[in-house]
């Protein structure tokens, strides 16, 4: 019965090999796929562009929302937080355009218009508190793309650690050359291209309140415009556009301090969490080099090594809930506004777009009531 | 060989019974998943103590030893439990202590998601529509959480393998909820569990109820809905 002995140690030996090779998850966690194979090389931190002398008229600039990349549907803490992100990055690189003192007003839009010459809009193709990776373009009230660009940054724990404090400004590299690419751009225009550029602006600001009045004045030649003629400079209707963008720029006002006070109540939170993000991913590089690189056995027994582990997951998994909770409260969270034109005033209700949406309308009603008093 | 047919047959069934036991996630239990939500404070009296769980392990080590040590005075072959090492025990002990601290539960459940939110932890959320596993992988862990029955189970895996494994149960009437938790790494060769009875309580009884957060401390709000922060 030699041989039964044997097949009874086998088949006890096969389970018991089965039960200890069992496990929930057997995969060994795996860092992402590399960000510099999707997106390309890292962005390298350049000066800011500073003119000699200032690059007269100035230009004022335009920040679309930033594209969360995510769906609106996406009702994830993950989906809150890029839809939180896409508010906050937008509003950083406004502040390092602002800060460069080089531009006029610069100002956050929900929606494309002409109400500044010059557009620059940016989706978030990656985010995750490290690693940023934003398409970025900017184009012009003459169809002119200026430049159109993917661009990733790394901040790395010790940038992020040094520059944070309350409120984070280490992917400033990347907003600094989103600067200096419009710099670049402006620099290169002759005084009279400038000048075309904000008149083009205007025109094309004015024709979407008055088509027909404004027909004409631009031309569009291989997809893009071009200046035909300038509508008089004491032109009645001129001066009603005029004071419909100052009612324009009212909304943006609003919402650029609604953004100052998001900033203040979410910013400290957002830095800790990137910090946090910065921090494990350093670390994880640096323990698959030691382990990597590692002779003697693992020390996984050891209690320091278990601790530093499940500390360093603790406190990341913790940031990252605390975010998502703020995230999500203030997802979709939007204050009906109340502002006033024309000597009433009117509530906007809903999301920051559809806000944007009526309030434009009633701009245009206002403008077609002052234009043909019995028209509505 | 007919014999030899039972005995794969026994074999196999081992092998089922074995895979069966933590690896199975969904299951399709008609029983309905019990409702966990609410506020749970851990009752110490009913609650496994890491010290005294130490000391039994240590006991069994000792009595395992002295089986072991008979065996070869004896000169018969003994083939006992893997003994494991007894430093990583310890070490799986402390960090059983460390993971099990958290004193306060909130439990909020609802059909599709579970979080419970633990004082000075991190939160264990699982959301059974996530995926039909319910597994989570970052760089820097994996999670997996199921139903089993009337268990829920969180599985977490960090990069070395240590592994903990928490399995929530309420009971019949309600009152009590049972944590047990289960610390192994591949280098201790044993792992350490440890359980844990908590029973419902009524913040609000308090007359204040505290938070903490990262970003501003401990958050203390009163019914009035006053803060003060500390």
């Amino acid at each position: 019965m030699r041989w039964l002995r044997y097949l009874l140690w086998f088949a006890t030996s096969a389970c018991l090999l089965g039960c200890a090779s069992q496990d929930v998850a057997t995969e060994t966690p795996q860092p992402p796929r590399s960000l510099a194979d999707q997106y390309g090389p890292e962005l390298s931190p350049q000066p800011l562009s500073r003119s000699v002398t200032p690059l007269e008229p100035y230009l004022d600039l335009g920040i679309l929302l930033f594209d969360p990349g995510v769906s609106d549907m996406d009702r994830s803490p993950q989906g809150a937080v890029r839809r939180l992100e896409s508010k906050l990055l937008a509003r950083e690189l406004r502040q390092v355009l602002v800060d460069s003192g080089e531009w006029g007003a610069v100002r956050i839009l929900p929606e494309a218009s002409y109400l500044t010459p010059v557009m620059i809009e940016a989706a978030i193709d990656y985010s995750d508190g490290r690693d940023l990776v934003v398409s970025v373009s900017a184009s012009d009230a003459l169809n002119r793309v200026w430049f159109e660009e993917t661009l990733r940054y790394r901040a790395h724990a010790a940038a992020v650690d040094a520059g944070a404090g309350a409120s984070s400004a280490d992917f400033a590299p990347l907003f600094t050359h989103i600067h200096n690419a419009l710099h670049q751009y402006w620099s290169q225009q002759t005084s009279s291209d400038r000048l075309a550029v904000i008149r083009a602006a205007d025109i094309r600001y004015a024709q979407e309140l008055a088509p027909e009045a404004f027909a004409g004045f631009l031309v569009e030649e291989a997809g893009q415009m071009r200046l035909a003629r300038l509508p008089a400079a004491n032109d009645p209707m001129l001066a009603r556009v005029d004071r419909i963008r100052r009612q324009d720029y009212l909304f943006c006002d609003t919402i650029d301090e609604q953004f100052v006070a998001l900033y203040e109540e979410v910013g400290p939170t957002y830095a800790l969490w990137r910090l946090s993000s910065a921090e494990q991913a350093d670390w994880l590089e640096h323990y698959e080099a030691r382990v990597a690189a590692r002779e003697a056995p693992s020390d996984a027994a050891r209690f320091a090594t278990m601790q530093a582990q499940y500390s360093a997951y603790r406190s990341f998994r913790m940031q990252e809930q605390e975010l998502y909770e703020l995230a999500d409260a203030f997802d979709g969270e939007v204050e009906p506004r109340v502002l006033e034109a024309d000597e009433r005033v009117f509530t906007l209700t809903g999301t920051l777009t559809s806000q944007y949406a009526q309030w434009r309308e009633i701009l245009a009603q206002i403008f077609r009531l002052e234009q043909e008093p019995g028209a509505l | 060989m007919p014999l030899l047919r039972l005995l794969l047959l026994v074999s196999a069934a081992l092998q089922l019974a074995c895979t069966g036991a933590p690896a199975a996630p969904p299951d399709s239990s008609p029983q309905p998943i019990p409702d966990l939500s609410g506020h749970w404070e851990v009752d110490y009296g009913r609650s496994d103590s890491v010290q005294t769980q130490l000391n039994a392990r240590f006991r069994e080590i000792q009595r395992e030893l002295r089986r072991r040590q008979d065996a070869i005075e004896r000169g018969a072959h003994y083939q006992g439990v893997p003994l494991g090492d007894p430093d990583g025990l310890i070490a799986l002990a402390q960090m059983a202590e460390l993971i099990t601290e958290p004193s306060l539960l909130e439990i909020r459940q609802t059909g599709r998601e579970v979080r419970i939110k633990r004082e000075n932890s991190f939160a264990l959320i699982c959301n059974v529509d996530e995926s039909a596993t319910g597994l989570k992988t970052t760089g820097l862990g994996q999670e997996q959480c199921w139903w089993d029955g009337q268990l829920l189970h969180f599985f977490l895996r960090l990069p070395d393998g240590l592994s903990i494994h928490h399995q929530f149960t309420r009971s019949a009437d309600g009152r009590s909820l049972s944590q047990a938790t289960s610390v192994s790494s591949p280098g201790v060769g044993t792992d350490f569990q440890i359980a844990q009875i908590f029973t419902r309580f009524d913040p609000a009884a308090r007359g204040y109820r505290c938070t903490q957060t990262l970003s501003r401390g401990l958050v203390c709000t009163t019914e009035r809905g006053e803060e003060s922060e500390g």
